[in-house]
């Protein structure tokens, strides 16, 4: 296939573009070449190598080449090296000497996991900060929680049921009061 | 509710979570939200990095560091939906950052990158089709960034604006390159017709 490419747009001998011809590939294979393609062999050839490029990018697009199954491992690895610590300690109430704390991130993870169990919910963002202490000793904590809802499931009363067992697993599995809880309908989903 | 039982369902569910749950799960420090995510889109990365770099081994190195990185700015991502882009934008640009610390020759000549870059059996075995393997090796004589937008278009699907972005240019450079690397493949795909 000549093409000149000093000249802009790689134009073939026959004075058209390489572009031309690509935009029209489809058109001359249904039958509508005009009467210049229909007898121009630069334009012919051009054809023939476009379209074989045309089908090699269909093949590579379906290529499916995986990489060695323990890349995700050695990714993960890497990435627990590197957990982020963002936020603060919360301390637990407990009648024995020292002190028991658990990240905020920790308990995050738990109101997420107690939201997920909810049909219909998916939980996203979860923040909690230590908002002090209750007359008895126990841990006052403010969450901001964003969930996602699916929309049959979307009505006002799962978002109270929500709200309550957030609030039991905040007392049962880690031993915290919610002072105050922000719920979040981020997003309803579909499926 | 066991510990036990929320594993169960965290299992259950998890793999089957939308990409903005994961996200948004993930910078909140989420672990396995993020795995989940690397399950997701490590593929579709690997295969734009061993086209770009032409080796198999480079290219999981390339996807490795690109989704460490990522996983360190997370909290810096403002729109949980620009994720995807986000991997595309790193994998090009750690791809191109490798090519260009290589030598000038292993980018050029085909025969010493194949061989020295370790293009490597799986790759090789996987391309059944001789168009398939001339494509592959054509490929690697473009110019990178010719070679960086042909792939993002025509493989990868992403469009004119987006490509820009990632390779910081105008559209119409990005088509421009498109059209010359569309040209160059074109021409060694002949013998093939």
């Amino acid at each position: 296939m000549a093409v000149d490419q000093s000249r802009s747009g790689y134009q073939l001998d026959c004075g058209r573009s390489l572009e031309e011809v690509w935009a029209r590939l489809d058109e001359v294979q249904a039958g509508h070449a005009d009467e210049h393609e229909l007898g121009c062999a630069h334009c012919s050839t051009a054809r023939g190598s476009l379209l074989a490029l045309r089908e090699a990018t269909a093949e590579l697009r379906a290529d499916r080449t995986e990489p060695s199954l323990d890349l995700v491992d050695r990714i993960m690895s890497a990435v627990r090296a590197n957990v982020r610590r963002s936020g603060a300690m919360v301390e637990l109430r407990t009648d024995e000497p020292g002190r028991v704390e658990v990240s905020e991130q920790a308990v995050a993870a738990v109101l997420r996991y107690a939201a997920d169990a909810f049909d219909g919910v998916r939980a996203r963002r979860c923040r909690v900060r230590t908002a002090g202490r209750a007359p008895d000793g126990a841990t006052l904590i403010d969450v901001e929680l964003a969930v996602a809802v699916r929309y049959a499931a979307y009505e006002p009363a799962v978002l109270d049921r929500l709200r309550e067992r957030v609030q039991v697993a905040c007392t049962s599995r880690l031993g915290l009061r919610l002072n105050q809880l922000e719920l979040i309908v981020d997003d309803i989903y579909d499926v | 509710m066991t510990a036990r039982s929320v594993e169960q369902s965290d299992q259950v569910t998890e793999g089957s979570l939308d990409d903005l749950t994961l996200v948004s799960r993930a910078r909140d420090g989420d672990t396995r939200a993020y795995e989940q995510l690397v399950r997701r889109y490590q593929g579709q990365m690997y295969r734009l990095a061993v086209r770009m770099l032409g080796s198999a081994s480079d290219a999981e190195d390339a996807v490795q560091d690109v989704f460490l990185s990522v996983w360190r700015k997370l909290d810096q991502l403002n729109d949980d939906a620009a994720f995807v882009g986000w991997l595309y934008r790193s994998t090009t640009n750690r791809c191109l950052n490798l090519i260009r610390a290589r030598k000038p020759s292993a980018d050029v000549d085909l025969e010493s990158t194949e061989s020295a870059a370790g293009y490597t059996d799986p790759v090789r075995a996987a391309e059944v089709g001789a168009q398939l393997t001339a494509l592959a090796a054509a490929l690697l004589k473009l110019t990178a960034e010719q070679r960086t937008c042909w792939l993002l278009r025509e493989v990868h699907g992403r469009s004119y604006d987006e490509i820009a972005g990632i390779v910081e240019s105008s559209t119409a450079s990005v088509r421009g390159r498109i059209a010359r690397a569309r040209a160059q493949l074109a021409e060694v795909m002949q013998p093939w017709q």
